[in-house]
């Protein structure tokens, strides 16, 4: 079951999240609420804040104003609390060179507190179906560019995690892997997790998201549902460049 | 269930096991060099880099030896570790990040201390006196670096606006003015490391009982350092990252050019590494190359004009010696700026390992000929019998580390 989250707290809330750099500002009081079982894709072409937005929602950016919360916990004040509800597969996901894969994902386990058994049987099902079983033994610092990722998404998933961050989270992944992801997160979905996920495949996210977040431009936002998602969905990549 | 403290640790245990349990030619090249080259080069300078412990302010010189590196490097090791959002992610507590922290800095004090004996082991002189006076001066330097840094880093992301500090940075760039306590917070730990060397340093006999209270007080330190880390590190970390962003560098200043002056002796391939090295490095770290200009002309100026004085002969090898580490430092953060990037540009042009290593030392030779040609002219002038042409030899040598460390940074 999906880890428990304060009560009545949605997966992720995000309020007049701001965030200036040197060239100017990139997210301008961006507002988003992501319920439970909804899966909102993260739209917008290169440099328009994509994953600043997401940095900012991981704690991995720091905003200049705003609030996020991810089950009710503010990321940079409890990160213990927004750790617990948070499954994060960042674009260059980071691997200890050192360790093997299975070893990385005992390491996870043990860190969040899983009961042992418990999560080495998760463990053993979520490489089994990444397609990453009796790869268990190879270094980290040895995976090709997809093993890498694969092994990420079992990291972020083993603790059922209520809120899933996928940034390009896909790129790499051969195609039964990652059919075999998307039916593994429509079951989350099902059990009341939701996702946020950013991707360039616009077709596949036009397909299986219930909403999107776009960012055409820096510094401009807009939330995609209801007709506008409906006239999204029908041309994504239209939509896009407009 | 394991505590996280001890998961840290069993981790960071196995992480340096894998040079044992897989080693690999390029990790012990790695690690094995650099520390030969370097206790090599102490044990050779010996009676040159020794401070005289006779006198009050070689005791302090001996305190701020240690406490340089360790006040330098504290800031990258506590707030700078690669798996450091992937360790937040996971929900570790702050305390549990802070005590592996401050265990590897405490290693490297332990470590730095033991390297600045070897001058003293190379010449016969006892070593227990100024091992007890760097000792006091690493574990003092790496208690208040934690305190120091910690503190400044909750204080950069409390939201009260520069300091007056800070401010004197310059109200031109108002970012690093918001950075200003962590600019400053280095210079604590610098003071408290010379003064706890010479609180300790000033008594002969009694020295091992002065040692205990700079331990309980360094000891007494952790608690505030550990408060102040947890303050900080949920809002700090992520801002650190992007303290750490350096804009792209423009083209400007150094064109690049393939095999001119002496670099035309080099073999073709090479030639045209050392152009893209020295460039890179030129326009990426182009403070290695200005900070050297006035460096040099002032430590060659003053061998030319008072090289006989042992003390001036100290000092210039310090500061000089110094700005060769920080150049070679620039070399080394070129093969890390490479790591599973740049590096693939170099296997599809078929540049073989030979080639590029040639072209960055070449590169790295030609940023410290800035530094070494000068000071080893004011050498061979301003001392008698003096030969300059070991700080050639030196910078060569600290080039060839340099290169090579480079390139095992970049990786395959």
């Amino acid at each position: 079951m999906p880890a428990m989250m304060a009560d009545g707290a949605l997966p992720l809330a995000v309020r007049g999240l701001r965030k200036k750099y040197r060239r100017g500002v990139v997210l301008a009081d961006v507002g988003l609420e992501v319920r439970p079982g909804e899966a909102v894709a993260l739209v917008g072409p290169n440099g328009a804040g994509k994953s600043t937005f997401i940095g900012c929602v991981t704690a991995d950016r720091l905003p200049d104003a705003g609030e996020v919360r991810i089950c009710g916990a503010d990321p940079f004040r409890d990160a213990a609390g927004a750790a617990a509800c948070l499954g994060y597969v960042p674009e260059q996901p980071y691997l200890y060179p050192e360790l093997s894969v299975a070893e990385l994902l005992r390491f996870v386990a043990a860190a969040r507190g899983l009961d042992a058994a418990a999560s080495a049987a998760e463990t053993g099902r979520l490489l089994a179906l990444l397609g990453l079983a009796g790869a268990e033994g190879t270094l980290c610092r040895e995976l090709s560019q997809g093993m890498g990722r694969k092994t990420a998404i079992a990291a972020a998933l083993l603790h059922q995690p209520r809120m899933i961050v996928l940034d390009e989270a896909l790129n790499g992944l051969d195609r039964t892997s990652a059919e075999r992801l998307i039916a593994e997160l429509d079951a989350r979905r099902a059990a009341g997790a939701a996702v946020l996920i950013s991707s360039h495949d616009l077709e596949f996210l036009a397909r299986w998201c219930t909403r999107a977040l776009h960012l055409p431009t820096p510094g401009t936002w807009r939330v995609l549902e209801g007709d506008a998602w409906e006239a999204w969905q029908r041309a994504p990549s239209l939509a896009a460049q407009g | 269930m394991a505590s996280p403290p001890f998961l840290l640790l069993r981790l960071e245990l196995r992480r340096l096991s894998d040079a044992f349990l897989h080693p690999r030619a390029a990790a012990w090249i790695g690690i094995l060099l650099p520390v030969a080259l370097a206790v090599g080069a102490l044990w050779a300078a010996g009676e040159s880099v020794r401070p005289d412990l006779s006198t009050g302010d070689g005791v302090i010189l001996l305190g701020l030896l240690v406490s340089g590196p360790v006040s330098i490097q504290s800031y990258p090791i506590l707030f700078r570790p690669a798996d450091d959002a992937f360790l937040r992610r996971l929900g570790i507590h702050p305390d549990a990040l802070f005590g592996l922290r401050a265990l590897r800095l405490l290693v490297l004090a332990l470590l730095i201390a033991a390297a600045v004996t070897v001058p003293y082991l190379a010449t016969g002189q006892t070593v227990g006196r100024p091992l007890a006076i760097a000792l006091a001066g690493g574990v003092a330097t790496w208690a208040v670096s934690l305190w120091a840094q910690a503190n400044a880093a909750a204080s950069t992301v409390a939201g009260h606006g520069p300091s007056m500090a800070g401010r004197s940075l310059g109200g031109w760039d108002p970012e690093l003015a918001a950075a200003g306590a962590l600019v400053f917070a280095p210079i604590w730990p610098l003071v408290a490391g010379a003064a706890a060397a010479r609180f300790v340093g000033d008594a002969v006999w009694t020295m091992p009982l002065r040692l205990l209270p700079v331990l309980v007080l360094s000891l007494a330190l952790l608690p505030m350092g550990a408060r102040a880390f947890a303050r900080a590190l949920p809002r700090f970390a992520p801002h650190a990252g992007e303290l750490a962003y350096a804009p792209p560098p423009d083209a400007s200043g150094g064109e690049l050019v393939v095999g001119r002056g002496i670099a035309g002796v080099l073999p073709r391939r090479a030639q045209a590494a050392r152009a893209r090295d020295a460039v890179v490095i030129g326009r990426r770290y182009r403070w290695a190359q200005r900070l050297a200009w006035p460096v040099a002309i002032v430590g060659g100026l003053a061998m030319v004009r008072a090289g006989g004085n042992p003390a001036v002969r100290a000092w210039v090898s310090l500061a000089c010696g110094a700005m060769l580490a920080a150049q070679a430092a620039a070399v080394v953060a070129l093969g890390r700026s490479e790591r599973g990037r740049a590096r693939w540009t170099d296997r599809v042009l078929g540049l073989a390992l030979a080639d590029r290593l040639v072209g960055r030392w070449a590169a790295a030779f030609g940023l410290a000929l800035a530094v070494a040609l000068p000071l080893a002219a004011g050498w061979w002038i301003g001392v008698e019998g003096g030969r300059g042409w070991t700080w050639l030899a030196a910078a060569a040598a600290t080039s060839l580390v340099a290169a090579g460390t480079s390139l095992a940074a970049a990786g395959r």
